[in-house]
């Protein structure tokens, strides 16, 4: 079984830094592999486990991302393609345009792995748009994926309900973080994948920019995040109005 | 002179062809193990045991009874021709008799006790019966050697018996051969290794530079064949005596682990598998190894040197390499590899506890003479930041020169090394290596016990050599020289009972310093049984604070029940973990006792 | 005259959306367009008329609302697609703008257009940063559900549009209902937690009420679960439990440790009440009532009836 899981290196919200008009400082900002892509890598290895065959790892990304690669590498992935572009000025459509284009030269793969979204921007576009652009059928938000011959029965995990479906192979799919407890690569580990190979495309040459409407940022403001600590005196009655009263003009407590 | 009686004359041979046994088995043994039997050693172990003879041990003292009256029987059977013409020579072997019959009497009467409750035990674990059988047949003929001990040297008090007796003891010398040599031979190569000692299965500078191909490099287990010759020899030395399993924390909170069975099972394991490549893992259970808080007090307690914790780790760092981690490990790990302490908080914050004291960074007073380094708890948890800001308050009072070294401290490696990642461990004690040595830092105070261990003891092997001082050596020295005094009437007027850290205490030897701080601050200081090397654990070592295992109860709870029937009301910590187990744990069982650090109740008598 | 598209994927997103909408359509000079596929659904208010599009089943896929979707919009040229960003809505968004070659925008927010572009707050990198995002017409945008007010349902002209029949590879063989109450403490935006200042387990159900009231879910530190037993181990927040981001935390008697504070100090907001005015959890507190959680819990309760009254 040939499966290719898509990842992103995200930036890394817990190191981003703001610039003197509060605006985080993008340029350079410490990365890590997005959270929710371990699930889909630890996905792909395990169908990998049962089914045998290879796993691919794509990310679209800087060469800052190979650092993602490695880490899936290390988590046993066989190896890894990175389509070189500034993540920072692509869109959804741009990115799963990417990853479509890389994934088709070096496929056909029987499943395709995305997680639901990214730890950074989450905008959960990427694995449908990707589907559509690699013209497959495709199950977003799954809990559990089992393969049988031709055909795979999922479960995807609603707001409120939980679907089973059926679809063809190959197909593609996201995974949510409830599907599975992704592996720790060890130190060593991750230094030992340092030998399997990762293969370079260059992003706008496999997927020239087409004729199409770009979601662009116009600015951005950081939102503080220290504790205020306001200590709230008065009798048990008064106290609890004034918390209410707060907590609503916060926009906490409907 | 009469002539000699055939029959004594060919009981006589016997006996002395069953010594030879003895010693060509710890030979063979100690051939085999890599073992010197040098004379170096044996009285090396002479000392060990005696200085532990003062610590009047219980198991310690049966043990002993059992060796040296092994070792009478023998140096009296071998005597036998000359004992008629040195009548002062019996009577001294007959005065030592007695207390060595009265302490095999007793291990008698404990074997039957550990017995028993082990039977509970493997019954607890569900333990196959093939386990069992092999359990119970071990420690049968453990009390067969003991009873013919006891009956060999009883037998000297009746000169009849003389005959019977070189019988028993030819029986005794055959099953010492056949099962007792080896663990001897285990105790003599491993009595002085520090219970700190853990492998190093790789130098990851080493591995950077290039000079260790990443590839060649095993951590840990995955197959019985790759527990190394001394792990082989330390198992195998397992005689079903069960001084660890009355000593383990985790065995006592019903959690899925008793050392003794793992020890064995890991031993029965290795020695069905021929080729060697048996999973350790089918057999023992991963929240079996979870549940070890790495306290110590089986190593301790054993008195065969068996090194359970050996085997542990390295089983644990098969889990890891196997990826056989749940989210709360992996996270904990994650956490350390991206932010540099195990909690997942910005280590940029690390120094908030400080503000407003006026402590200085090491950047900002390079000429402090001491660095104070907080440590994850103390720099994170708000209720441990007060023992940060009372260790500063005393370190001021007595004109002590400090820093620290702010967001520049990471987390020491301790969680991930118990935890079994290796890896990660060095990596953060090669940056800490680098930041203090950059700073030309030579004297630490620590004021976490797991900090201190590291700092101290496992630095060293990666390039960090540095005076270390734990905070109640510290103070304990400060009160001493007079540097801070506490004036009578701020002698507080309460009860306070020592909770000794098993990093600092059972690790270290920090116990004496601590109670000294204690004696010059309170009224009234009262003691725990389980207390200094031989305290038990509050449940957090071993990384067992990020995780939980099954349980029939809580370690802490254990513990903080034996402090209240102290009737002391305030628990003394030396630890930021204990305190928070313990703490939690005094809400919980509504003991309602305070649970504070020595740091913090020396700090409010200044 | 151009028209913004809203996905009726249920009644009580598709008013929102139409709210958000609404907005669009004003700034960029078109009409608001509620599309029902397959038949046409009850109460979604559409003042520029309701679309229906024929031909598909009604109880369909995401994959096969978007195809039926873009067939229309390469006739009708709808200027945006708006969808709510439920699982399903940012589903048919996506691969509707895939299908049209359009820009997608995730999750939007307080929405503008001028004639030829618009645009939307979103929240990135865990809600640290708010990006004003926007796009050329035509595109399509998910919008962040909770964040219009619902617009009153009504009826409006209905235009019909057939579109053929389309198919799925996936087929949907089953449906079950989450289980109702199940706590999914990860999910939730208000938690109200229960610490050792919680005399008893008889107790608890004065919190469950409180976090009912507040549309929230009852979470508990480690000695309620681990040692106690009160609460099943899925309701433990901290280090060794869950962790969790609501937008509201309130701690109730809870000392704060940092076994406990690792598990919720991403929350958004924190309020907190405990008798010790030196427990540690006011320092992680924007909100802070030292008193008996006795007397504050039920004069909280009465002070939220009085508001909703």
């Amino acid at each position: 079984m040939k499966i290719a899981v898509c990842v992103k290196h995200a930036v890394d919200e817990t190191e981003l830094k703001l610039d003197a008009n509060g605006s985080p400082v993008l340029a350079g900002a410490p990365g890590k592999m997005s959270s929710f892509d371990k699930n889909a890598v630890e996905e792909g290895l395990r169908l990998k486990a049962k089914h045998q065959g290879e796993v691919v790892v794509f990310v679209v990304g800087t060469a800052d991302s190979k650092k993602s690669l490695k880490e899936a590498l290390a988590m046993g992935a066989d190896r890894g393609v990175l389509v070189t572009s500034d993540p920072l000025s692509l869109d959804s459509f741009r990115v799963a345009s990417m990853l479509a284009a890389a994934i088709r030269m070096s496929g056909p793969y029987d499943v395709v792995i995305c997680s639901e979204g990214s730890s950074d921007t989450y905008t959960g576009q990427v694995p449908p748009m990707l589907a559509e652009f690699l013209g497959l059928p495709y199950v977003g938000y799954a809990k559990k994926i089992g393969v049988e011959g031709g055909a795979a029965k999922l479960e995807r995990s609603l707001e409120d309900s939980v679907e089973s479906v059926e679809a063809p192979v190959p197909f593609a799919v996201s995974v949510v973080s409830e599907i599975n407890e992704p592996r720790y690569p060890t130190l060593i580990q991750i230094m030992q994948a340092g030998k399997k190979p990762i293969e370079e495309l260059v992003g706008d040459q496999v997927a020239p920019l087409g004729d199409y409407s770009q979601v662009g940022v116009k600015s951005m403001s950081s939102q503080p995040s220290v504790r205020k600590h306001v200590m709230i005196g008065g009798t048990p009655d008064e106290a609890a109005a004034k918390l209410v009263e707060a907590l609503v003009k916060e926009g906490v407590l409907k | 002179m009469a002539a000699v009686d055939p029959v004594f004359a060919a009981a006589y041979a016997v006996t002395v062809a069953s010594v030879v046994l003895v010693f060509y088995a710890l030979t063979a043994h100690a051939r085999r193990g890599s073992v010197s039997l040098s004379p170096g050693r044996l009285v090396g172990l002479t000392r060990d045991e005696a200085s532990r003879l003062r610590s009047g041990d219980a198991v310690f003292l049966m043990h002993l009874s059992i060796a040296l009256g092994v070792g009478l029987s023998i140096a009296n059977s071998l005597l036998v021709p000359v004992l008629g013409y040195v009548p002062l020579l019996v009577t001294l072997i007959l005065v030592l008799s007695v207390p060595l019959i009265a302490g095999l009497v007793a291990s008698f009467a404990w074997r039957i006790e550990r017995f028993v409750r082990s039977k509970a035990v493997e019954r607890g674990l569900k333990a196959s019966s093939d386990f069992t059988a092999s359990s119970s047949y071990l420690q049968l003929i453990l009390m067969l050697a003991i009873a013919l001990t006891t009956t060999e040297l009883a037998v000297l008090w009746s000169p009849s018996l003389v005959l019977a007796g070189s019988a028993v003891g030819v029986a005794r010398n055959v099953l010492v051969a056949a099962y007792y040599s080896r663990p001897s031979v285990n105790l003599i190569g491993t009595y002085d290794k520090p219970l700190s000692g853990m492998k190093v299965p790789f130098n990851l500078a080493e591995v950077m530079a290039g000079k260790t191909d990443p590839e060649s490099v095993r951590v840990g287990v995955g197959k019985v064949s790759e527990f190394d010759p001394a792990e082989r020899l330390s198992f195998d030395s397992c005689v079903e005596i069960g001084a660890c399993e009355a000593a383990c924390p985790a065995t006592a909170a019903g959690r899925p682990l008793s050392p003794r069975v793992l020890v064995r099972k890991v031993s029965l394991l290795a020695a069905s598998a021929e080729d060697g490549s048996a999973d350790p893992f089918g057999s023992v259970g991963e929240d079996e190894l979870w549940s070890c808080t790495s306290c110590g007090a089986c190593v301790a307690s054993c008195p065969v040197g068996v090194e359970h914790l050996d085997v542990i780790y390295d089983l644990r760092r098969g889990l890891v390499a196997q990826g056989k981690l749940d989210k709360k490990k992996s996270a904990m790990l994650q956490n350390l590899a991206e932010n540099q302490n195990p909690y997942g908080f910005k280590n940029s914050t690390r120094a908030a506890w400080a503000e407003g004291l006026g402590v200085d960074t090491v950047a900002a007073n390079p000429d402090a003479e001491y660095v104070y380094w907080v440590g994850c708890v103390s720099s994170f948890d708000q209720r441990a930041q007060r023992i940060a800001r009372a260790l500063s308050k005393i370190l001021k009072a007595a004109g002590v020169s400090f820093a620290i070294l702010g967001s520049e401290e990471a987390c020491v490696g301790d969680p991930a090394r118990r935890l079994g990642e290796e890896g990660r461990y060095q990596e953060l004690a090669f940056q800490n290596i680098e930041k203090l040595n950059s700073h030309g830092v030579r004297k630490i105070i620590a004021t976490c016990p797991h900090c201190f261990n590291a700092l101290k003891n496992e630095y060293p092997a990666f390039g960090g050599r540095y005076e270390v001082v734990y905070h109640t050596q510290l103070i304990s020295n400060l009160i001493r020289e007079g540097k801070i005094t506490v004036p009578p009437e701020k002698v507080q007027k309460v009860s306070v009972t020592l909770h000794d850290a098993c990093y600092a205490s059972r690790y270290n030897s920090v116990f004496d310093e601590p109670r000294a701080a204690l004696e010059a601050s309170v009224e009234d200081v009262r003691e725990m049984g389980r207390r200094k090397e031989k305290t038990f654990c509050c449940g957090a070592g071993g990384s067992n604070y990020w995780y939980e295992v099954p349980q029939q109860r809580s370690i802490a709870g254990i513990r903080t029940e034996e402090a209240s029937q102290t009737g002391a009301k305030t628990i003394a910590t030396e630890c930021p973990f204990c305190l928070s187990m313990l703490d939690d744990s005094t809400k919980v069982t509504g003991a309602g006792m305070e649970v504070r650090d020595v740091a913090e109740i020396v700090a409010d008598c200044l | 005259m151009k028209s913004v598209w809203v996905y009726s994927e249920s009644e009580s997103v598709s008013n929102e959306v139409a709210s958000a909408a609404v907005g669009v359509a004003e700034g960029a000079g078109a009409m608001v367009q509620v599309v029902d596929i397959g038949a046409s659904r009850p109460g979604a208010f559409s003042p520029g008329g309701k679309l229906l599009l024929k031909g598909p089943h009604p109880d369909i896929t995401p994959a096969l609302a978007a195809e039926a979707l873009a067939r229309a919009a390469r006739e009708l040229q709808p200027l945006v697609l708006l969808t709510g960003a439920t699982r399903t809505g940012r589903e048919i968004a996506a691969r509707f703008a895939a299908k049209m070659r359009v820009g997608c925008m995730a999750e939007v927010a307080n929405l503008s257009a001028d004639g030829a572009s618009f645009s939307g707050d979103r929240n990135v990198f865990a809600g640290k940063v708010v990006a004003r995002v926007s796009c050329q017409f035509p595109a399509a945008a998910t919008v962040k559900v909770g964040s219009y007010p619902k617009m009153a349902a009504g009826e409006g002209v209905v235009q019909e549009k057939e579109v053929g029949e389309v198919s799925d590879p996936v087929r949907v063989v089953g449906r079950e209902k989450k289980a109702a109450g199940a706590v999914d403490l990860k999910s939730a935006k208000v938690i109200v937690s229960a610490g050792r200042g919680v005399k008893k387990k008889e107790d608890l159900p004065m919190l469950e009420e409180l976090a009912s009231e507040m549309h929230g879910a009852l979470g508990c530190s480690r000695p309620l679960s681990a040692d106690l037993g009160w609460l099943p181990e899925e309701h433990h927040i901290g280090l060794t439990g869950v962790t969790v981001k609501p937008d509201l935390y309130l701690a109730v008697g809870i000392s704060g440790q940092l076994q406990h504070v690792a598990g919720m100090k991403d929350s958004k907001v924190v309020a907190s009440i405990n008798t010790d005015k030196d427990a540690p959890i006011f320092q992680a507190s924007d909100y802070g009532i030292v008193g008996d959680l006795y007397q504050l819990v039920p004069a909280l309760r009465k002070a939220l009836a009085s508001r909703a009254r």
